[in-house]
């Protein structure tokens, strides 16, 4: 179970030291310096928060709290060692989700956990801004919530092929609206009956990435539980953190003799991307034209299904008229990490130069991208030139709808 | 005698005046993420401080202070060496080569590349593969391993079999003497019979006598088509057998790979290998050259195959599928302690034509002394890599373990091969050498040491083992 140190110990001790990592780790990369790649991160944990050989210092903290989580070591790692889940689990270990000042814990808590009731998250964040807790660079929050739109169950316009249920993320609930209206556009027009379950938290990976594990389970132990009602074919959502989340986090956040555990591991194999979700089942209606072109920055939480990663291509090459322009490294890092971006903003202004010229250098115009952190990061970096939108939305657009 | 707090404190100062703070780390936490490379299970070595280099000149600066001071240096490329190499077991100063990492220039016109030595291997291989030009080179760790490295280890990989290995294609270099002092060995003409070849001397140094700060690099035309295929084996034997019929019809893969069922059962799990897993040793091929070539050569070796009896012969067509074989195999020695506690892979390497009697030979010491023995490796060139795969580390099985390894190194000696074909001496094989090369050639070895390196500070305790 993440947050618990003696399951770990294993896993810590199958890092081979072979240094594949630093090929990967975002961070290292750009910080040069091995004392942040995942095999000394490792080892350092090892020493301090096992053989308990060091004491932990200001600077162990800082190598702890200097990761973005985007998993890439633990998705390249040859020995299989699940390095986000150690970070977690020391973060939980040193800061038992009590990392910064308590009223910023305590707003960011509240967020997470009362996100479905309408307008809530708008105020909460006015009212962090106010007392000077929300850190910077923090994303404008819409007053007209998605879930103001969008409750309920919404029948399929022609012939109904699949019923799936709608896990939406803050992000599009709160600040990128126009994703959401996108996916439920293009999936009503497919023949896909949505339902939008009601009373559904944040899907928990803040938390998680805080080491707050109580709250992480509080928040997935309340989703599984709605999810698990629902009799639909998939669960759907939009961001691949979300995904990654319900699909491969939960199940490994609750013990062994919870009752909602079977629930959460009978979940995960429903849970989609919806441009994933989409190519699979293939689309019913042909889309018309679009005479574009666009690259694809594919998000860092993509280790969670292994069709995610070429779905929008797939998916958006039957828009006649649509040009892909590839990125050299589609893969690499945004920088944005979630929120790692407002507390390590010159760090992650660096990975992101990086990402911002391989865009830049394909020419495209439009830039896609199935992580609403990444697209916001992005677009910021990149300026009014650039549209940067869910792949879901080029759809969207190739319907006229 | 200062303590070691104070030593630290004292060369943090210094080297902070000599070259600005952000480029010294002396805190506990730095120190150990630079104590050993890929073999920690094998020594480990607290470092007094690790300087991060960003040009020539820091290195001059380091290097006479150093010098001066009599304080061991210890340069470092990625950290991913596989025999002690760049691990500081004489503590002092680790030099971190990695933020010396340009592309100086990749002329088509002389295709020859001159770059800093901290560049990444996979980085420069894709810059001259745009370029339609090619560095052969693949040491596994391609991905992380630096240019720098790879010249002072001599590194090589699965292509070795037909393109050699590092050294075939150093013309020169740029490097700073432990005095301060900076050379330009060789040259960026393709051939040269300018005097000593200090070159190929530094080529293989291991850093214990000067620090490498630029090479100059032969390319060659990048093949236009490659090919990937396995041929399934249903004994070690045979295997063996068909590497060396292969290279007798005179058929040069670019890379001949011999690897056992339970490496490709552990590749399977990183990446999928689309073979049955019902053999005994899986031959991984790559062939490269026009496509008349590839398709010549393919037809060969399936021919061989056919008539020795192989269980299965699998051409790869999806490169996409070939790419995430080789990825796989890359990432095998991380992958073998997916299920052991611990493994040791040695680098013995033989005579091609000896390869049968070798595998022969490691399976019989593996048997006799009940220790799991594994050979997974570049057969195509006599690399086969015998190791030793420990399920639980314990004093009687570490013990056997060293035995055997002890026996595997005896044989390869006694069948006219060398004790380490592409990882380098390190501290690891040290004890070996003398064994291999004899006493009068490593005091020859000692003698060129003082030559360039007089108060023997520069990576000290390597290649042969103190009196």
């Amino acid at each position: 179970m993440i947050g618990d140190l003696d399951y770990y110990k294993g896993l810590v001790e199958k890092c081979s030291h072979c240094a594949l990592c630093e090929a990967v780790c975002p961070v290292y990369l750009e910080d040069m310096l091995e004392t942040h790649v995942a095999r000394a991160r490792v080892d350092i944990i090892y020493q301090t928060l096992y053989k308990k050989s060091m004491p932990v210092t200001p600077r162990v903290r800082e190598i702890i709290d200097r990761c973005l989580l985007c998993t890439s070591c633990t998705q390249d790692c040859g020995g299989a060692v699940p390095v986000h889940e150690i970070i977690i689990t020391a973060r939980a270990a040193l800061y038992g989700g009590r990392k910064h000042d308590p009223l910023r814990d305590y707003f960011i808590r509240e967020m997470m956990e009362k996100r479905g009731i309408k307008g809530f998250p708008a105020l909460m964040l006015a009212a962090a801004q106010k007392l000077h807790v929300a850190p910077g660079g923090f994303p404008k929050v819409s007053l007209r919530t998605f879930d103001s739109l969008y409750h309920g169950r919404y029948p399929p316009t022609g012939k109904k092929r699949a019923k799936v249920a709608y896990f939406t993320g803050c992000a599009t609930n709160t600040m990128d609206v126009e994703t959401g209206v996108a996916v439920m556009k293009v999936l009503g027009h497919n023949g896909i009956e949505v339902v939008i379950p009601d009373k559904l938290m944040c899907c928990g990976i803040r938390a998680l990435g805080e080491g707050d594990i109580k709250t992480a389970q509080k928040i997935v132990r309340n989703n599984i539980a709605i999810l698990a009602e629902q009799e639909v074919d998939a669960i759907i959502v939009d961001c691949t953190s979300c995904g990654m989340m319900l699909r491969s986090e939960t199940a490994k956040l609750l013990p062994a003799d919870d009752p909602l555990l079977a629930k959460a591991v009978a979940l995960s194999p429903k849970v989609f991307e919806v441009s994933d979700y989409l190519n699979t089942i293939g689309l019913a209606v042909e889309p018309g034209p679009l005479a574009e072109s666009f690259t694809y920055h594919v998000p860092c939480h993509r280790g969670w299904t292994p069709t995610l990663n070429d779905a929008p291509l797939q998916l958006l090459a039957g828009i006649p008229g649509l040009k892909y322009s590839a990125m050299e490294e589609p893969e690499k890092c945004c920088g944005a990490g979630g929120a790692f971006f407002m507390d390590y903003s010159g760090l992650s202004r660096g990975i992101r130069k990086r990402k911002l010229d391989d865009i830049t250098g394909t020419g495209a115009a439009v830039l896609i991208s199935q992580c609403p952190g990444c697209r916001s990061y992005l677009s910021a970096g990149l300026g009014k030139r650039w549209k940067t939108v869910h792949p879901v939305t080029l759809l969207r657009r190739a319907y006229g709808l | 005698m200062k303590t070691e707090g104070s030593r630290i404190e004292s060369l943090r100062k210094d080297l902070s005046r000599l070259l600005g703070g952000g480029k010294v780390r002396t805190e506990p936490e730095d120190l150990l993420a630079y104590s050993s490379d890929a073999t920690r299970y094998y020594a480990q070595g607290k470092p007094e401080a690790v300087v991060l280099v960003e040009s020539v000149d820091d290195v001059c600066k380091v290097l006479s202070y150093a010098n001066q001071c009599a304080v061991p240096v210890t340069p470092r490329g990625a950290g991913s060496g596989l025999s002690g190499g760049s691990t500081p077991i004489k503590g002092g100063i680790v030099l971190d080569m990695k933020r010396m990492n340009k592309i100086l220039e990749i002329s088509k016109g002389n295709m020859t590349a001159r770059t800093e030595s901290g560049v990444v291997l996979a980085n420069f291989h894709r810059a001259v593969e745009k370029e339609r030009l090619f560095y052969p080179p693949d040491p596994q760790s391609m991905d992380v391993c630096t240019l720098g490295g790879n010249v002072a280890c001599r590194a090589g990989g699965p292509r070795g079999v037909k393109y050699g290995t590092t050294p075939n294609y150093v013309l020169g270099l740029e490097a700073v003497l432990p005095d301060g002092s900076v050379i330009n060995t060789g040259g960026i003409s393709v051939k040269q019979a300018n005097g000593y070849n200090i070159t190929q001397i530094l080529t293989g140094s291991e850093g214990t006598l000067a620090v490498i700060t630029k090479v100059n690099l032969r390319l060659l035309p990048l093949p236009p088509e490659r090919q990937t295929m396995i041929v399934v084996c249903d004994s070690a034997q045979l295997a063996a057998e068909m590497v060396s019929r292969i290279i007798y019809e005179g058929v040069v893969p670019a890379v001949l790979e011999y690897l056992e069922v339970g490496a490709i059962w552990l590749m399977n799990t990183y990446s999928p290998i689309p073979v049955a897993q019902d053999g005994q040793v899986y031959l991984l091929i790559e062939v490269d050259g026009t496509a008349a070539i590839v398709a010549e050569d393919i037809g060969v070796i399936k021919g061989i195959a056919e008539k020795m009896g192989a269980r299965e012969i699998k051409i790869i067509d999806d490169k996409k599928q070939a790419a995430g074989i080789w990825k796989a195999r890359r990432n095998l020695s991380p992958l073998v302690l997916r299920i052991f506690q611990k493994s040791i892979s040695e680098d013995v390497t033989v005579p091609r034509d000896k390869i049968p009697e070798m595998v022969k030979a490691v399976r019989e010491i593996g048997a006799s002394l009940g220790v799991p023995v594994g050979m997974s490796g570049h057969a195509g060139d006599g690399n086969i890599h015998p190791g030793v795969q420990l399920y639980e580390i314990t004093p009687e099985m570490e013990q056997k373990a060293e035995e055997a390894i002890r026996l595997m190194i005896e044989k390869g000696i006694e069948l006219g091969g060398t004790i380490s074909g592409e990882h380098g001496i390190g501290l690891h094989k040290s004890a070996y050498l003398e064994k291999e090369l004899g006493k009068d050639q490593i005091e020859l070895m000692k003698r060129i040491k003082y030559a360039f390196d007089p108060k023997g500070i520069m990576n000290p305790g390597k290649i042969w083992t103190e009196a």
